[in-house]
C-alpha cells in the first residue's frame, strides 16, 4: 500500500515530467560578419543576449508547447528570429525563452510583450521594446540604447558613453553608473532613480509626469542642474551655485537651478515633473 | 555606420540619401522610422509656415466666451466616428496621424526658444480620444487578451496626465513647463498606440 505522501510525490513527478515533455529545445547557429544585426520578436517569454566568442550568433530557445514555432531567416549580415504562435496559443503555451549569444559589436533589436529583456556586455546599438516586459541592461559601452516599456521596470547598470533614450509609461526606471552624451528618460507615472556622477559633458534629461525623481550623486560631481516641478516639490541636499538666469521663475520648493563642481567640464542635468517630487541627494561615500 | 553616426550625419544630409546612410537605414528599423518621420515633418512644416496662429490666450478667451454664451458644451460625443463600423481597415491611421501631429508639435516646440515659446508657439488642446481608446482596447482584447488590463490601466494614467496638464495650461497659458508636460503626455500616449501595433502583440 502506498502512503498518501508517496502518491502526492508521484503525482508531482508526473506533472513535472509532463511539463518537461511539452517543452522542446531548439538551437540555431548563424555565421555573420562585423556589426551584424539581430532582431528577435517574441510575444511571450524572455530574451537574454550576451556576447559570443567569435563572429557567430548562437540561439538557444526553449519552446513551452507545440503551439509555438520559431521562424528564422538570415539576409547577409542580418538575422531575424520570430516566435510564431499557432492557433490556440496563449501566454503559457506560446511562451518561448531565448538565450542568445551575439558578437559584442552586433546591433540587437528585441521585442516582446511579457517576460523579460536582458542584454549585457555589448557595444553595438541596442533596441528593446516590451509592453509588460522588465528590461535589464548592464555593462554596455559606446552604444545607442533605445528602450520602450509600458509598465515593465527598467534597470540600467554600468552603461558607459551611451546614447540612452528610455520611454516608460508606468514602469520604474533605475540607473546606476549610467553616463554618456545623452541620457533621456520620459515616464508618465514611473519613478526615476539615478545613482551616478552625471559624466563629464553629457545631457541628462529625466522627466516623469507624476512619478518621483531621485538623483544620488557624489559631492565632486560637475553639473549644471535645473529641477522643476509644476505642482510637486523639489529638494536639494547639495549646495549649488545659483544661476543668474533661468527660463522659468525659480519658486522656492518648486524649482532650483545652479551649478556644482567644475563648470568647464560639467554636464547639463534637467529634472522635470508635473506633480511628482524631485530629490537631488549627496551620495554617502564609503569610509 | 551605427545609429549615432547616422543621426549625426543627418545634420548635413537630412534626407539620408548617401550610400552609407542608405545602407544603415536598410538594416535598422529604428533609424528607418526616424528618417521617415523627419521627411514627413519637413514636408508638413513647409505648409505650416503659411499658418499664422494667434497665441493660446486668444483661443482660451474665445473658448471662455463661447462657453458663457452656451454655444459649446463639454464633449459628450466622440470627436471621431466609431472605428468599429467599416473603419476598422484604416483604424491604425488614426494613431499614425496623431503621431505625426505630435511629432510636428515637438518639432515646432523645439524650434522655438524657451523664452519666446509661450507667446509664439501654439498648441492645440484636445480631450483624450475615448472612442479611439476603446477601439484600441478592443483590438488588444482580440489579439492579446492577457495584456488588455495592463493597457487599460496605462491608458487611464496617460489620459489623466493629459487632463492634468491641459487644465494647468488652460489656467496658465504662459507656463512653458506645463506645456512641455502636455506634449510629453501626448508623446506617451502615441507610444502606447505604437506598442499596441508592435508585432509581438499581433
Amino acid at each position: 500500500m502506498l502512503s498518501s505522501g508517496a502518491v502526492k510525490l508521484m503525482s508531482l513527478g508526473l506533472v513535472f515530467a509532463g511539463t518537461l515533455a511539452a517543452q522542446t529545445k531548439k538551437e540555431l547557429r548563424f555565421s555573420v560578419g562585423p556589426k551584424a544585426g539581430v532582431s528577435v520578436t517574441n510575444p511571450y517569454g524572455s530574451i537574454s543576449v550576451k556576447p559570443s566568442n567569435g563572429k557567430i550568433i548562437l540561439v538557444d530557445a526553449v519552446l513551452h508547447s507545440d503551439k509555438v514555432e520559431i521562424d528564422n531567416s538570415q539576409n547577409g549580415n542580418r538575422v531575424d528570429i520570430e516566435s510564431h504562435l499557432l492557433a490556440g496559443a496563449d501566454a503559457d503555451s506560446g511562451r518561448v525563452d531565448y538565450e542568445i549569444l551575439v558578437p559584442a559589436d552586433a546591433s540587437i533589436n528585441l521585442h516582446c510583450s511579457t517576460g523579460s529583456l536582458r542584454a549585457e556586455k555589448l557595444h553595438g546599438d541596442v533596441t528593446l521594446e516590451g509592453a509588460g516586459a522588465d528590461v535589464d541592461v548592464r555593462d554596455v559601452s559606446d552604444a545607442h540604447l533605445h528602450i520602450k516599456t509600458m509598465n515593465g521596470a527598467v534597470n540600467l547598470d554600468n552603461i558607459q558613453n551611451g546614447h540612452v533614450e528610455v520611454d516608460s509609461v508606468s514602469g520604474d526606471v533605475t540607473m546606476r553608473s549610467v553616463n554618456g552624451p545623452l541620457i533621456q528618460v520620459v515616464s508618465t507615472s514611473g519613478r526615476i532613480n539615478y545613482t551616478g556622477d552625471f559624466g563629464s559633458s553629457g545631457e541628462y534629461r529625466l522627466t516623469s509626469h507624476s512619478g518621483d525623481i531621485d538623483a544620488v550623486i557624489p559631492e565632486w560631481t560637475s553639473a549644471d542642474v535645473v529641477a522643476h516641478s509644476v505642482k510637486g516639490e523639489v529638494h536639494d541636499d547639495i549646495p549649488l551655485q545659483p544661476k543668474s538666469h533661468t527660463w522659468f521663475a525659480v519658486e522656492k520648493g518648486r524649482a532650483f537651478a545652479g551649478t556644482m563642481g567644475r563648470v568647464a567640464v560639467s554636464s547639463t542635468v534637467v529634472l522635470r515633473t508635473f506633480s511628482g517630487k524631485i530629490h537631488l541627494r549627496k551620495r554617502q561615500e564609503k569610509q | 555606420m551605427n545609429c549615432v553616426e547616422l543621426q549625426q550625419s543627418l545634420a548635413e544630409v537630412d534626407d539620408a540619401s548617401t550610400a552609407e546612410q542608405q545602407a544603415h537605414v536598410r538594416s535598422c528599423p529604428t533609424c528607418a522610422a526616424l528618417v521617415k518621420e523627419l521627411n514627413q515633418i519637413i514636408a508638413a512644416a513647409v505648409d505650416l509656415r503659411a499658418a499664422d496662429e494667434p497665441s493660446p490666450r486668444v483661443w482660451a478667451n474665445i473658448e471662455a466666451a463661447l462657453r458663457q454664451e452656451g454655444l459649446i458644451r463639454p464633449v459628450s460625443q466622440p470627436f471621431l466616428p466609431s472605428l468599429s463600423a467599416g473603419w476598422r481597415a484604416v483604424a491604425w491611421l488614426v494613431p499614425a496621424a496623431a503621431m505625426l501631429l505630435l511629432s510636428l508639435g515637438i518639432y515646432l516646440h523645439r524650434q522655438t526658444s524657451p523664452l519666446h515659446a509661450p507667446a509664439e508657439a501654439s498648441l492645440s488642446v484636445a480631450a483624450p480620444a475615448d472612442a479611439v481608446d476603446s477601439d484600441l482596447l478592443q483590438e488588444i482584447a482580440q489579439n492579446s487578451p492577457a495584456m488588455k488590463t495592463q493597457f487599460e490601466e496605462n491608458l487611464r494614467q496617460v489620459n489623466q496626465a493629459i487632463v492634468d496638464s491641459q487644465g494647468w495650461v488652460a489656467e496658465n497659458p504662459n507656463d512653458a513647463e506645463a506645456r512641455r508636460s502636455l506634449l510629453d503626455a501626448y508623446h506617451q500616449k502615441s507610444m502606447l498606440f505604437e506598442m499596441a501595433m508592435d508585432r509581438s502583440l499581433q
